[in-house]
């Protein structure tokens, strides 16, 4: 015969229907949304892995100053390091060759036409001549008349040539011996000592690109930047999405993600420099999943920026410098991170010294690891869904405790029944099995129900976010067995072994113990003192301690809630402070970069402009401390890039004194915050791809959050960085600089690209926070509600039975819903403290895994409102607790309990 | 001694159709202030019910009570909770009482409600609880959580203590204890004192005895010959 307290479990289902919809909503929401999350994610990450192959993505890519020569490219692609020293002797033998050439002309001539002197000089005193002014015409006739041939002659000579020779020799050797005296500094710069050294084998493709000017709107007024490839390129090739790939040479297929964002449809018109194109399909590039123009940019933006393909006609067309972009396959792929650090590092050597003997410079290497436009999505989505099934377990935690806390009234409640039901032969085992079944019967429902909504609107809700966000390739839903062992199996393992502990150790008492309700395990004699009080203060303690488990989970979900308010909340204010801030991010209004400081003529730039004060700036690497990162392979894969500056004396734009000198520099708000700097401190900066190191003292800080830099007077900058006096690299200027060519121009910085950052930011996740933040006041009362409702429920016959006695609805609330209150009230703002610290110290690790700074910030009006938002939940779940306190009735006490 | 309570015409039936039950069918009766008054009869004849319309938290189909003049079928549910918190004390036969409050707070709890509360430690001492003031209700016997109940009852220094079946779930020796505590209330406190009962021998002890069956009084004597609690025997 089947257990006849199974029929007992439909009946408390439809008895108790309120609380289990509420339980049953709260997991089919938690589980749906991380369910689909899981396969969004999946999914997506599927399609970006698939595009990967099929689409050709580089392991990695370099950009050199011009094109790169077929030995260049057989050099680099043999992977093997240049002969250096060859080249350096090779220079210095072209060098020597020029000199004594030169020197041995100048000597030969000399002595010829000395020779040529005196002959004619003999000659005359021979025919007795002595008019000196007669003897120098006569010289000056024979010296033209011969000197060519005398010179012909000499120079044939072995006499000269062996001369020569020897000098050549003495000079070759003084090459070598030269060489060989620097050649610890040279094989030191490029890292020539390495005796593990390994070729790496590539192939190596062209994928030349140009930025052009965009405006897609054609009024005028340039609104991005568009890097525009060939289509013709065999690497990092590029999904169209909608439309088709350009045919005509005035055909153009432009990033889905930047047309959505500026909203340019497939057919629109938009100008590129100074040509107009018809845009003809929307394309996703496998290496620009997200819209970074450089790799060291904070945040990607895909407003003012545009990646396009069009023909190699149509790029033939185009007017801005090509950019001699280069991506490369390795012949044998690394297996893991550390083998492509590797791979990349020992490229570099082999890159580095093949560009120097081919007569090449280096303007860019970036392996694909440290990619952040193909990795930054990708990465991003995995950790939003660790993010989400951590906050899914924490509240299936949540709601297994409740079910303990319910079943544990329960097991009270009855435990007359319990007590006779074991004395009749009932074991323990099959009570625990009865009181268990409920709460995994409704993670059964949930977890089904949630994973078909996962699996469906949940998985287009997290695609559609991703293709908000990222530029990303067209997807197809996948299987996702994670999806299933993190929704189902975790949760169903939480909430069974939760439940298991409580309800066993709920039964372990002798049947007899639970005839007499006599539950306690330990008995003590005399109940908690508590002070002195008011007679309803203490009532309301006492029920505190009636239901510590309650509240325990109680503060336990308020201080995770209110966590997630601070976040919720912190986060757009943040985006909102940055831009706020960004006046104070900029030196000046205008930051002009030219191409170099003199112009075509050799003469130096300059500007009427009044406010205009030159500055110089270089880029450096600053060691990050592993430590804080936990996630790799961002910005320049470890480094911080810090921007130095050479400030003029007396800088209206920077403020660093006049009496820096030697070593000493300013550092910017941001760096100091970012690694803990102070005055005095030392820093080692050093250059990306050369092996210098700069050792400098911190002096002081400027007041400046627009990023990591080091200020230094120009003249020290100069010296430090071995340039010329009076070398500059651009113009602060607070009004616009007009009599500057635009072609000496390389950008110009203005408020407009600080902001850029936060923009994409507020418009990627915005809306998603307004949704959270309800999603998480939902949450908030309906856990509260849960815990207050057992509260009551327990207190039922007490509330019964003091409204016999004479208590009123208001003074019986005041008694169960003050504590509740008070404990909510307290905690919400204890955890809104925690939390904001919390946040700060959260986004301060998050910062240090990529490049630049950017600072956790809360309006106070928010920080209120965090609190508020909590507050208004649970004060909608006291009128229901009021109400449900005045439905009680007095003959609850008046029943018999048995 | 002027008619304090005054109980009329009371019918009271529970279910409706075939299974509607007559409980009270017309029951009459007044009881004076300061008396001693015993509701005697077997299960089922009304007697819990009839208490539960006159504590005012039961109402009746018909017919009123009123107490000192006032009818309790005239008052609002707030005036209904202000007549009980006033004038009425409690005494269940399950006790009743608050599970996570000691025993001074439970007795606490009457005396809150009331404008001119007993001294409670007093309350406390007479019923000889002094011993077990700090423990909750669930480390006492029977006996000692039913003089706690009857604390909570008195401390209030009601008009009127209803009693339902106080000693029915006690032994013999505890339960005149117990009767011998109320008896005191009414001697010393001169509250009018309505037991409710299936006990013979209780109305012994009592001035006015109601003897209800099916719902009517049958019986409804004075008793001029009552003796104390300590003598009762059954």
């Amino acid at each position: 015969m089947r257990n006849p307290l199974i029929k007992r479990i439909p009946k408390e289902l439809k008895s108790e229907w309120h609380k289990y919809i509420v339980i049953i909503l709260f997991m089919i929401l938690m589980i749906g949304l991380v369910s689909g999350m899981y396969v969004g994610h999946d999914s997506m990450l599927a399609s970006i892995e698939k595009g990967k192959d099929e689409l050709v993505l580089e392991d990695g890519s370099f950009e050199l100053n011009k094109k790169a020569s077929d030995e260049l490219i057989t050099g680099i692609e043999s992977g093997e390091m240049a002969d250096v020293r060859q080249y350096y002797i090779d220079e210095g033998v072209k060098e020597a060759d020029k000199e004594v050439e030169k020197a041995a002309q100048k000597e030969l001539h000399e002595q010829v036409e000395d020779n040529i002197k005196q002959m004619v000089r003999a000659q005359c005193e021979g025919y007795g001549i002595t008019d000196e002014q007669i003897i120098d015409a006569q010289i000056e006739t024979a010296l033209s008349d011969n000197l060519e041939n005398a010179l012909k002659e000499a120079e044939e000579s072995d006499e000269y040539k062996k001369a020569v020779e020897e000098a050549l020799e003495e000079a070759y050797k003084e090459v070598e011996k030269k060489v060989d005296e620097k050649w610890d500094d040279i094989s030191d710069e490029y890292g020539l000592n390495d005796e593990g050294f390994e070729p790496v084998r590539v192939k190596v493709y062209e994928n030349f690109y140009r930025n052009e000017n965009e405006d897609y709107d054609s009024d005028g007024v340039i609104d991005a930047t568009v890097r525009i490839f060939s289509d013709d390129s065999e690497i990092d090739k590029a999904e169209i999405i909608e439309g088709k790939a350009p045919k005509a040479d005035d055909e153009i297929a432009i990033d889905r993600m930047h047309a959505d964002n500026v909203g340019v449809k497939v057919g629109d018109t938009i100008t590129v420099g100074k040509k107009e194109f018809k845009v003809v399909g929307l394309l996703s590039y496998v290496n620009y999943l997200t819209l970074h123009e450089s790799n060291t940019d904070l945040m990607f933006d895909a407003f003012g920026f545009n990646v396009a393909m069009v023909t190699p006609e149509g790029f033939e067309t185009l007017k801005s410098r090509v950019h001699y972009n280069y991506g490369y396959l390795y012949d044998k792929k690394p297996e893991d991170k550390e083998a492509e650090a590797d791979h990349a590092e020992t490229l570099l050597k082999s890159l580095v010294t093949q560009t120097l003997v081919n007569d090449n410079e280096i303007e860019d290497f970036l392996p694909e690891y440290i990619r952040q436009a193909s990795n930054f999505a990708p990465s991003d989505i995995e950790g939003d869904t660790s993010g989400t099934s951590i906050l899914c377990y924490i509240l299936i935690a949540v709601i297994a405790f409740i079910f303990a806390i319910t079943i544990g009234n329960t097991i009270e409640k009855e435990a007359a029944v319990i007590g006779t039901l074991r004395a009749s032969g009932y074991t323990k085992g099959e009570l625990v099995f009865h009181y268990m079944s409920m709460p995994f019967i409704v993670t059964i429902i949930g977890a089904a129900l949630g994973n078909i909504l996962g699996y469906t609107l949940f998985e287009d809700v997290a695609v559609d976010l991703y293709y908000e966000s990222y530029s990303l390739p067209a997807c197809d839903t996948v299987w996702s067995p994670v999806a299933l062992v993190k929704t189902t199996v975790i949760p169903l393992i939480l909430m069974f072994f939760i439940n298991l502990f409580v309800i066993i150790n709920k039964l372990k008492l002798s049947p007899l113990k639970f005839l007499r309700r006599d539950l306690k395990k330990t008995k003590r004699s005399k109940a908690r003192r508590i002070p002195s009080w008011s007679f309803l203060a203490r009532f309301r303690l006492r029920n505190v301690f009636q239901n510590l488990p309650n509240y325990f989970v109680l503060i336990f979900g308020v201080i995770f809630i209110e966590l997630m308010l601070c976040f919720a909340f912190g986060v757009p204010d943040s985006f909102a402070n940055y831009s706020d801030k960004a006046p104070s991010m900029v030196f000046a209004k205008y930051q002009y970069m030219l191409m170099g400081s003199k112009d075509d003529d050799g003469d130096e730039i300059v500007t009427a402009e009044k406010s205009a004060e030159r500055f110089s700036t270089t880029s450096l690497m600053y060691p990050k401390d592993d430590k804080f990162a936990f996630r790799e392979g961002f910005g320049s894969g470890g480094d911080e890039s810090v921007s130095v500056y050479g400030i003029i004396p007396d800088s209206r734009y920077i403020d660093i004194g006049n009496e820096l000198s030697g070593d000493k520099v300013y550092v910017s708000s941001a760096f100091a915050t970012k690694f803990n700097l102070k005055s005095g401190d030392a820093i080692t900066l050093h250059e990306e791809y050369e092996n210098k190191k700069y050792d400098l003292t911190v002096e002081g800080i400027v007041s400046y959050d627009g990023g990591v830099a080091v200020f230094m007077p120009n003249n020290e900058f100069n010296r430090v960085f071995d340039k010329k006096d009076g070398d500059f690299s651009g113009y602060f200027s607070e009004n616009e600089i007009k009599d500057i060519d635009d072609k000496y121009i390389a950008t110009v910085i203005t408020v407009d690209d600080i902001t850029k950052v936060t923009r994409q930011l507020e418009h990627s996740m915005g809306s998603m926070f307004e949704v959270f933040k309800y999603v998480l006041v939902v949450l908030a009362a309906s856990l509260i509600y849960l815990l207050t409702k057992i509260i009551i429920e327990k207190n039922e016959n007490s509330i019964s039975m003091v409204k016999i006695l004479g208590f009123k609805n208001g003074e019986i609330a005041s008694l169960y819903i003050v504590p509740t209150a008070i404990i909510v009230v307290f905690v919400s703002i204890l955890s809104f403290v925690v939390g904001i610290f919390l946040m700060i110290y959260i986004f301060k690790v998050l910062m240090m895994s990529m490049d630049g700074w950017f600072e956790f910030y809360m309006r106070p009006v928010s920080m209120l409102l965090s609190v508020v938002y909590l507050l208004v939940g649970y004060a909608v779940v006291s009128v229901i607790d009021y109400i449900r306190i005045r439905k009680i009735p007095m003959n609850e006490a008046l029943k018999n309990v048995e | 001694m002027e008619n304090f309570l005054e109980i009329k015409e009371l019918k009271k039936s529970f279910g409706s159709g075939e299974a509607k039950q007559d409980v009270l069918r017309g029951t009459d009766f007044t009881v004076k202030k300061g008396e001693f008054c015993v509701l005697l009869g077997p299960s089922g004849s009304g007697k819990s019910t009839l208490l539960n319309i006159i504590g005012g938290i039961d109402t009746p189909d018909s017919g009123y009570v009123s107490i000192n003049g006032d009818k309790l079928e005239d008052m609002s549910e707030k005036q209904l909770t202000m007549y009980r918190r006033k004038h009425l004390g409690y005494v269940f036969q399950m006790y009743n009482l608050i599970p996570n409050l000691n025993v001074k707070e439970n007795i606490e709890v009457g005396a809150y409600l009331s404008d001119n509360p007993l001294d409670v430690e007093e309350v406390i001492t007479t019923l000889g609880l002094q011993n077990h003031k700090y423990k909750y209700p669930n480390q006492l016997s029977g006996g000692q959580q039913q003089r706690v109940s009857i604390g909570r009852a008195v401390v209030k220094n009601p008009d009127i203590l209803m009693c339902d079946e106080p000693t029915g779930a006690l032994d013999y020796k505890t339960s005149k204890e117990i009767l011998a505590l109320i008896e005191d209330c009414n001697r010393k406190y001169n509250s009018t004192i309505i037991m409710v009962t299936h006990n013979e021998a209780i109305k012994y002890m009592a001035d006015h005895v109601v003897k209800l069956r099916d719902g009517v009084v049958r019986h409804n004597d004075i008793n001029d010959k009552k003796i104390p609690a300590s003598e009762l025997d059954w």
